[in-house]
């Protein structure tokens, strides 16, 4: 194997880099903190990923790729990692239903209706959540019109026949990562307000990492093969809410919506 | 899910009108299983309730209640949580209730609370709630259809239904309440044990949810203390007393007992609700809604 050679040139680079007395690259500092930080444990031993976390990249929610600013849309980068080019890998005929579904995203965009919004759109909506271990099932209560998941973790299966909004999740502890296996699902939402789209054959593997103390790592990897030619990864920063009166809230879409029908709200 | 749950409703309202009402305490004359043998009691079919064994505890040394539950729906509480004995035809028959406190059941409305009470029964019924898919208040929660789920994780007791897919966070850390003007469907909780018994105080609801289907009401001054007493490993001993200055002469207090589901492969299913619901279009206009039909 050839890991001989990759050591001794990360070593070579580490000792250049010390040598010449410089400050490491800010994103090499923090994978040097990520690596040393070692995961809090629950009661119950295991690693606490508990707390209400949110994300900071409020773009993604709209367009999870590259995009550039428009009116009510703040420009973002891709939180698409894999493949590198940042870009989802549409068949030609989805990707022609893709700009279909930008030009009618007003109407054609479920979370317009407050309906649930899917996985993973869920967690980078610009809402925060709040994680809850047990040794049976890790629970995640979102804010966002009361959602929550039920992750098993209690090494039962997927059940068959059903199309969820928000999938059936099944999880394992992975070393020190949470990682969650969800099918089951519709076709009714999408990946953003930017038309971003998948069909009922969705697939999504989740992984969440803590990295330090105020931060988790969240990764999705997609898989669908009737709307992309080979699966695809996310990958997101979520930042722990530390304001010690922090709490998660309600927000309650429709009731909003039928308040504003009658001319009333608050 | 909704289109069965309905249905599923529906048929318990038929039954219960074609039968005479269920014993006080006991559940309702079963209407068939939709889910096994096993699943939890009390509504829909399953077998009796049957008391467990003594109450276990977790490390922490708080009772372990994590699994899933049902109202065991005492006096047909969720069609209407006060006395009615003469029912509310042609919806359902008559039962008790769930307050205990005033004794003839009823709640202590003041005069105009009564009547707001009565018009909205006659004349805004396609205002109930969770027609529009609302969560349900407290302690309307504790005993709307189709069970709940109690975590324990470290601090706090979490409470999650497959009716709205709902939610009840309840920190245990002696936080106080978030601040008045904050109004929210499920209401700020906080809790705290007492030996075995868990005690939550519920502030912060809104005026958007009812008691029951029936149009009994709260204000946004309602106040609740609920305690969760487990009797043994299936059954726990619900109270909520409420208060609410605004609507009420004096507090109420409601009981109830709720059962465990004792089917080892029990799950809660995704409940969808506003994704197609069809409940406000069927609803009459002499009832607030806006079907255009007569209802003999």
């Amino acid at each position: 194997m050839k890991s001989w050679l990759l050591d001794s040139i990360v070593a070579g680079v580490a000792a250049w880099v010390l040598s010449c007395g410089m400050a490491l690259p800010a994103d090499a500092q923090s994978s040097a903190a990520r690596a040393a930080y070692k995961v809090p444990r629950t009661p119950d031993g295991l690693p606490d990923l508990q707390g209400i976390w949110q994300v900071r990249d409020t773009t993604a929610a709209l367009d999870v790729q590259d995009h550039a600013g428009a009116l009510g849309i703040p420009p973002g980068r891709s939180i698409v990692v894999q493949p590198a080019d940042g870009k989802i890998p549409y068949k030609p005929e989805a990707l022609a239903k893709r700009r279909e579904n930008f030009k009618n995203r007003e109407a054609a965009d479920t979370l317009n209706k407050c309906y649930m919004p899917g996985v993973p759109r869920i967690t980078y909506l610009n809402f925060p959540f709040q994680i809850f271990e047990t040794p049976k099932y890790t629970l995640i209560a979102y804010e966002y019109i009361h959602n929550y998941r039920t992750i098993f973790t209690n090494g039962t299966g997927h059940l068959d026949g059903l199309d969820w909004w928000n999938g059936d999740s099944r999880g394992h502890w992975d070393g020190d990562s949470l990682v969650v296996d969800v099918t089951d699902f519709n076709d009714q939402t999408w990946f953003d307000a930017s038309g971003d789209y998948h069909s009922g054959k969705l697939h999504v593997v989740e992984r969440y990492t803590r990295t330090s103390l105020d931060t988790l790592q969240y990764e999705a990897t997609i898989e669908d093969p009737e709307v992309f030619t080979q699966p695809w990864k996310i990958s997101i920063p979520l930042y722990r809410h530390t304001e010690p009166n922090f709490r998660i809230l309600e927000y309650e879409c429709q009731a909003y919506a039928d308040e504003a029908a009658k001319g009333g709200g608050q | 899910m909704k289109i069965g749950r309905v249905l599923g409703l529906i048929f318990a309202i038929a039954v219960l009108n074609a039968q005479p009402p269920a014993p006080p305490g006991g559940p309702p004359a079963g209407a068939g299983g939709d889910r096994g043998t096993g699943g939890a009691p009390a509504f829909f079919g399953g077998p009796p309730h049957k008391p467990g064994g003594p109450v276990q505890h977790l490390a922490d040394g708080h009772p372990d209640i994590q699994g899933f539950w049902n109202s065991g729906n005492n006096g047909g509480a969720v069609f209407e949580l006060q006395n009615h004995p003469d029912g509310r035809r042609p919806f359902f028959g008559p039962g008790k209730g769930a307050i205990v406190d005033p004794a003839d059941g009823f709640i202590p409305y003041t005069p105009e609370a009564k009547a707001k009470a009565l018009d909205l029964f006659q004349n805004h019924l396609a205002d109930e709630p969770e027609l529009h898919c609302y969560e349900s208040g407290v302690p309307k929660q504790m005993y709307v259809q189709f069970g709940f789920q109690i975590f324990q994780p470290a601090n706090y007791v979490v409470l999650t239904w497959e009716f709205m897919h709902a939610y009840r966070i309840i920190p245990t850390d002696g936080r106080p309440h978030i601040p008045a003007n904050i109004k929210l469907f499920q209401g700020d909780s906080v809790g705290h044990w007492e030996g075995d018994t868990l005690v939550v105080d519920t502030t912060n609801l809104d005026d958007h949810t009812w008691y029951d289907t029936v149009g009994n009401f709260h204000s946004d001054a309602e106040h609740v203390v609920e305690r969760f007493t487990p009797v043994d490993t299936t059954t726990i001993k619900y109270e909520a007393t409420v208060e609410d200055p605004k609507v009420l002469t004096k507090p109420f207090k409601m009981e109830q007992d709720l059962y465990r589901s004792t089917d080892a492969k029990y799950e809660q299913m995704e409940f969808g609700c506003i994704e197609g619901n069809q409940d406000v279009k069927h609803y009459t206009k002499d009832k607030g809604g806006a079907a255009d039909i007569k209802v003999k």
